[in-house]
């Protein structure tokens, strides 16, 4: 039997080389070109009739559409609506990942289970709001670094970890949401696993690692979302940072 | 407290990560999550599909969505005006025929005022006339009767000069005049009272 881990593994499909790099067409890269395709063809085919009574996918639309614009507004305040878009790829980029993981397909794929690739999305949320806040507030926004009201003795000691746990969001940010997609996933996989291997011998044990393997769906769905949504809130919450300090 | 446990969690993963990766030699790993020989390609192409998502959605998807909601608001806002408005007008006729009311109100009433006020005064006119007739006729009355008596009291003055005349003549025989006798009937009957 395949190991649990068998489903990260990374397949090219097309081989790429340019510059010494390999920079292969695989099953990751179809996976997020299909996350994109779908993403965009459901907000278009969504809003085709343009109705001013949505129906149903136009609702989900307009619900997805809502639901981060809130979350912009919530946590950012309304100057973080400039960065709206952006945002709303990430969220739904992270989406879809997710739940197009969720697909039990033979050669299906959560490219949001890789580290490298949560750690990338969130390092250029991480650059792009220190780029932001340094751009909005100059060299005062290194004031973001001392917090207020602290006595004077305890700064050589409380600026130090300032900014430490300001460096390693990017690293809390991405293991989170990598750490979730692939315990969840190598759990499905196993009790899967059990199920086989149990029913090989007996059929009415096999019962309860199914049990288990449906309720780990569902939670898995639950989960599928709220990473994704996690990772939004965060971003704005860090734009927040940049934008208002403090 | 969350901040500081995220912190906590946050500089843990930054301890331990480097040396998950250190630990994983190109290839010998069993976790294909650290093998960094995948690492460009998953970049490359993340990077490529993100730039894409948000190209489409930025110029298609969200301008879109934003007209299809901002038609809808536009929609419901111009419909609330409209509600408004049609609120103050209804407000105004409201008003209007409160006024109309009150002043019908005060017109009646001025006009049963001045009903009341001239019945009142045609009453006490009337009272009035009625009165002084009265008194003129009460008046006469009691002219007449004082008359009347006077009359009597001269007719029964008159009767007892004769009586007493005839009496005196036929009694003691002797003649007495009109004038004595007056005055002994006048004498008698003061005494006498009235």
């Amino acid at each position: 039997m395949a190991s649990p881990l068998q489903q990260f593994e990374i397949e090219t499909i097309v081989p790429i080389q340019i510059g010494g790099f390999d920079l292969s067409f695989t099953n990751s890269s179809l996976w997020m070109l299909i996350a994109v395709g779908l993403t965009y063809w459901l907000l278009i085919y969504g809003t085709r009739q343009h109705a001013l009574v949505p129906n149903r996918l136009q609702a989900c639309v307009e619900l997805a559409y809502e639901f981060v614009a809130n979350i912009v507004r919530d946590n950012a305040g309304k100057e973080g609506l400039r960065y709206f878009p952006l945002i709303f790829t990430l969220f739904l980029f992270i989406f879809m990942g997710n739940m197009l993981g969720m697909l039990p397909l033979p050669f299906g794929f959560t490219f949001t289970s890789h580290i490298i690739v949560t750690f990338t999305l969130a390092m250029g949320v991480f650059i792009g709001v220190t780029v932001l806040g340094f751009a909005l507030h100059g060299a005062h926004f290194l004031h973001f670094f001392v917090p207020q009201g602290a006595p004077k003795v305890m700064l050589p000691l409380l600026v130090p970890i300032e900014i430490l746990s300001y460096c390693v969001r990017p690293i809390s940010l991405s293991v989170r949401l990598f750490v979730n997609m692939m315990a969840g996933h190598t759990m499905m996989k196993v009790f899967a696993g059990f199920i086989v291997s149990l029913f090989s011998f007996y059929a009415i044990p096999a019962i309860a690692p199914l049990a288990v393997s449906v309720a780990l769906t569902g939670f898995e769905f639950a989960v599928a979302f709220l990473q994704a949504y996690i990772f939004t809130v965060l971003t704005c919450i860090y734009l927040h940072d940049a934008i208002h300090m403090h | 407290m969350p901040r500081l446990f995220l912190s906590l969690l946050a500089t843990t993963s930054a301890v331990l990560l480097p040396i998950l990766v250190m630990a994983a030699e190109p290839g010998s790993s069993t976790l294909p999550q650290l093998d960094s020989r995948t690492y460009p390609s998953q970049i490359f192409w993340l990077i490529v599909s993100f730039g894409l998502l948000y190209y489409l959605l930025k110029t298609k998807a969200i301008p879109r969505i934003a007209d299809i909601l901002e038609t809808r608001q536009d929609r419901i806002n111009a419909d609330l005006d409209r509600a408004a408005r049609l609120r103050a007008e209804a407000e105004a006729a409201l008003k209007e025929h409160d006024r109309i009311i009150a002043q019908a109100q005060a017109e009646a009433q001025r006009r049963l005022r001045e009903a009341q006020d001239r019945l009142a005064a045609d009453l006490a006119r009337h009272q009035a006339q009625l009165d002084a007739e009265l008194a003129r006729k009460l008046h006469d009355a009691e002219a007449r009767i004082t008359a009347a008596k006077r009359a009597a009291l001269a007719e029964i003055t008159g009767a007892a000069v004769e009586l007493a005349q005839a009496a005196t003549k036929r009694l003691a025989g002797i003649e007495v005049g009109v004038e004595e006798a007056r005055a002994a009937v006048l004498r008698v009957a003061g005494k006498g009272g009235s």
